[in-house]
């Protein structure tokens, strides 16, 4: 449980710490829209490349990035795997089968894909929030949003909202985390199969969870009211969100590439080498 | 006109069971610019309601609570209230509202409004001032209880207040930790010349505030200076422990040794040694 | 009795983020013990002890640890038996309160023994009678509803209530007042007449030197050694060396000494104290 890479900040200057965190925001939608939408190896290359790159300049050791993998690695597996083995494809003969799993070339295709898709659903937001603080998250949300607030909805208080979740998670993950073993000690078991027997067992956990839970929210808004906070109004900021050339080159760039993903998904121009990279 | 001033302040609260517990009854006291209170009560005495009542987040059931003049029950008050009053509280985990020391420390300066380079002062003075300075852009998980609170020190400090209430703040701290916490406040206490209200049980950060407070069951004790040590009643009635070197030159006047009422373990081993040597002169 | 040989523990091994927690760390606790494990935060200290009931297992090749006939470092072992027979109160241990009436709380450990209800009834009351909260005043009231020190005393009466024979104390007294403090250690006292071996973690050097017969001192990961409490408090090279900080009466005997006053410097409780200050006082 310890190995929840969100919400986990890595210090550093590099170019992706540098950059505009309202600039990296909307690339994260435009390339998880991509991720959505990609279809070929080639494209997939493309991202999985874009990726690299990006940890590679975000100065990140690998591991840290790796580590949120970890989290879903049992996941990735099992759906790859059902995925795998129950696809089925009329028009050719499976490579193999064994009663009613059957494997096909095509389904070993989507499987690898359908895995490759999610690792790289999860990299690019673990790299956000390594690289961005979650102060600089909460502002550039704030600003990207501030439209809405014309329309009374309360931004300022959803940004904070979501910087106090982040700084919260790791606190509450270890909280379980000793609440665990305090009840294992007492001999509660958490190993049982069935699922309505593991629910049960869940519950000496989350009481005591959701008190602490609701305590740290008591301290925490007695904290913050006791250091001045009266939400927006009136508020200034410690650092202000600057973008350079570099920001708005990478977004245009990537609204490029979403655009072009898009072409090939849907074959709006029906051009014939598009054909040639889709596999 | 003192600092901060209770006058004949009650206050209840629904607990388990629906039973009113009157977590303090009819208390008076002040604190002027500068002094160094501690004020000392066993768990259940009123300790924490009373440090909430100072800045306005509880408002008095009668009685009153005033801040340089002004009263908390006046909302329009309760901002400047906060300005010079600051309060630093016990978890050191559940007063971060976020991941990077520094950003955490400008969150008081930030609600201030203040123009951005005076907020980077402040968060750079607050740092420097707690010895913090190279743990700014850190995020809180690698740090130690005692740094955790060292850094909410700051964040209190960076809104400049007048007084700073430390509300148990050393109650969840390992010994060194608790050290670190003591010796910040100590010297912000006697050279920065800010006013300190110590909330604690540990009699001997107790013996280092020029004053003392004891409350018990919601009531005012006792109030007043080291003297209060000679009469170890006020303290042992309200459920605490004297500092050991009280207890010890209390237990050898009882055998007939007496060597005064020495407070600090300092104090104590000195005058042992002046009645040894004297003796022997 | 606890035997650990050779244990080392590493925190995510294989990983960039390896951090090695313990190393070759080698200690016995006999029957009878009341065992003191000391040392700054960070030093192992509640990783070594979560080893004794497996919460956290031994890793391969990382030494052996036996609580009397079980083996921790095998494959399998039986965690009934063990969970049983080890009983662990966690720091804050009232975080870990969670049924709507103290009986039921306290009957939690019991019933995951598999013991029948009136057994578990039973041993729940003479649990919270233990722990000096009188069973008829409260059983039936909500946890969540009683002091500091109460909630502390309920968590500690649902380990007491497995009956186990080895008691391992996190830090029983912190964040409690005086008065909290004295009465968690009369009742850990009280306790140890029926659960013989009590090992006990604290930063709290008082307690440490006037209840425990031996200490064992921790740093980064290492044990510097197990001392009974006058060597190592006796021993002005031996607390440097460890880094350890000395009670508040051995201090005062200690700067006395170093002012030239004829002092045992080995003084560990208040009484001893007391005594020797008389002594010295009446001389001159």
């Amino acid at each position: 449980m310890r190995d929840v890479a969100i919400g986990q900040y890595y210090p550093s200057s590099s170019v992706v710490h540098r950059a505009d965190p309202r600039f990296k925001l909307v690339i994260l939608v435009l390339y998880l829209v991509t991720v959505f939408f990609c279809e070929s190896f080639f494209s997939f290359g493309f991202l999985t490349v874009f990726v690299i790159v990006t940890i590679f300049l975000s100065r990140v050791p690998i591991g840290k990035v790796l580590k949120s993998l970890r989290m879903i690695l049992i996941i990735l597996i099992f759906t790859t795997v059902l995925f795998m083995v129950f696809y089925s494809d009329p028009d050719s003969k499976p490579l193999a089968e064994w009663g009613i799993f059957h494997i096909y070339l095509k389904g070993i295709y989507a499987a690898v894909k359908l895995g490759w898709r999610l690792v790289l659903l999860v990299l690019m937001p673990t790299v956000l929030t390594l690289t961005s603080t979650p102060t600089e998250l909460c502002d550039a949300l704030e600003s990207l949003l501030y439209p809405l607030k014309l329309l009374h909805v309360p931004v300022h208080e959803l940004a904070l909202i979501m910087s106090i979740a982040l700084r919260l998670i790791p606190t509450l993950i270890e909280e379980t985390d000793k609440i665990t073993n305090a009840q294992k000690a007492r001999g509660a078991a958490f190993d049982s199969r069935n699922p309505f027997k593991k629910i049960k067992a869940m519950i000496p956990v989350l009481i005591p969870l959701f008190v602490s839970s609701f305590r740290r929210a008591d301290d925490l808004a007695d904290a913050m009211d006791s250091r001045c906070y009266r939400g927006a109004k009136g508020r200034t900021r410690l650092k202000k969100l600057h973008f350079h050339v570099g920001d708005v080159l990478a977004l245009l760039f990537w609204c490029a590439v979403t655009v072009c993903i898009l072409f090939l998904k849907y074959n709006w121009f029906g051009w014939g080498f598009i054909a040639l990279l889709s596999i | 006109m003192p600092f901060l001033e209770f006058t004949n302040v009650d206050y209840s609260y629904v607990g388990g069971d629906d039973e009113v517990i009157r977590a303090l009854r009819s208390v008076s006291f002040s604190v002027e610019r500068g002094e160094f209170v501690a004020l000392v009560g066993c768990n259940g005495s009123g300790k924490s309601t009373l440090a909430r009542l100072c800045n306005g987040l509880i408002i008095p059931d009668a009685g009153t609570v005033t801040v340089d003049g002004a009263s908390t029950a006046e909302r329009a008050s309760l901002f400047d209230i906060r300005k010079k009053i600051g309060i630093v509280f016990q978890n050191p985990d559940n007063q971060m509202v976020t991941t990077i020391v520094e950003d955490d420390v400008a969150f008081g300066p930030e609600n201030l409004g203040l123009p951005r380079e005076e907020i980077r002062e402040r968060v750079d003075w607050a740092l420097s001032a707690v010895g913090m300075t190279e743990y700014k852009n850190s995020g809180p998980f690698r740090l130690s209880g005692g740094q955790k609170q060292r850094i909410a020190i700051a964040g209190v400090l960076a809104i400049k207040p007048q007084l700073m209430i430390l509300d148990e703040a050393t109650g969840m701290l390992d010994p060194s930790g608790r050290r670190e916490v003591l010796d910040v406040v100590k010297k912000l206490n006697r050279i920065d010349g800010m006013s300190v209200i110590m909330i604690t049980h540990f009699m001997e950060e107790a013996a280092e505030a020029d004053r003392i407070i004891v409350l018990e069951h919601g009531q005012k004790k006792a109030d007043g200076g080291k003297e209060l040590f000679t009469t170890p009643e006020v303290f042992t009635c309200a459920g605490l422990d004297l500092p050991l070197p009280v207890r010890v030159a209390e237990k050898l006047r009882e055998v007939g040794v007496d060597l005064g009422c020495p407070i600090t373990s300092e104090e104590l081993v000195g005058a042992v040694i002046k009645s040894v040597k004297g003796g022997a002169a | 009795m606890i035997d650990v040989k050779g244990l080392s523990y590493v925190y995510s091994p294989k990983t960039p983020f390896m951090t090695q927690a313990l190393h070759d760390i080698n200690l016995t606790i006999e029957t009878g013990d009341f065992f003191g494990i000391i040392g700054s935060t960070g030093a192992g200290k509640s990783t070594l002890v979560s080893h004794f009931n497996a919460l956290t297992r031994v890793q391969k090749h990382s030494g052996t640890v036996l609580v009397d006939d079980i083996d921790l470092s095998a494959k399998k072992i039986d965690l009934k038996k063990l969970r049983a027979k080890v009983g662990m109160v966690f720091q804050y241990p009232e975080h870990q309160l969670f049924d709507d009436t103290v009986l039921k709380d306290v009957m939690f450990g019991p019933k995951n023994l598999g013991l029948s209800y009136d057994e578990q009834k039973t041993r729940a009351f003479d649990a919270l009678k233990m722990v000096g909260l009188d069973p008829e005043v409260f059983a039936s009231r909500s946890p969540f509803e009683l002091s500091g020190g109460q909630k502390r005393r309920v968590a500690l009466a649902g380990v007491i209530a497995m009956h186990p024979e080895i008691l391992v104390l996190d830090e029983p007294t912190a964040g409690l007042d005086p008065v909290g403090k004295r009465d968690i250690m009369d009742v850990v006292m009280h306790i140890k007449a029926d659960c013989p071996t009590v090992v006990m973690i604290s930063h709290n050097m008082n307690e440490i030197a006037e209840y425990c017969n031996k200490i064992a001192v921790l740093s980064r990961g290492t044990v510097k050694g197990v001392f009974s409490p006058r060597e190592l408090f006796g021993s002005q090279e031996l607390l440097e060396e460890c880094g350890v900080e000395l009670p508040l009466v051995t201090e005062i005997a200690v700067k006395l000494k170093a002012a030239g006053v004829d002092i045992d410097q080995t003084i560990l409780t208040e009484a001893e104290l007391v005594t020797a200050l008389q002594r010295v006082v009446r001389r001159a």
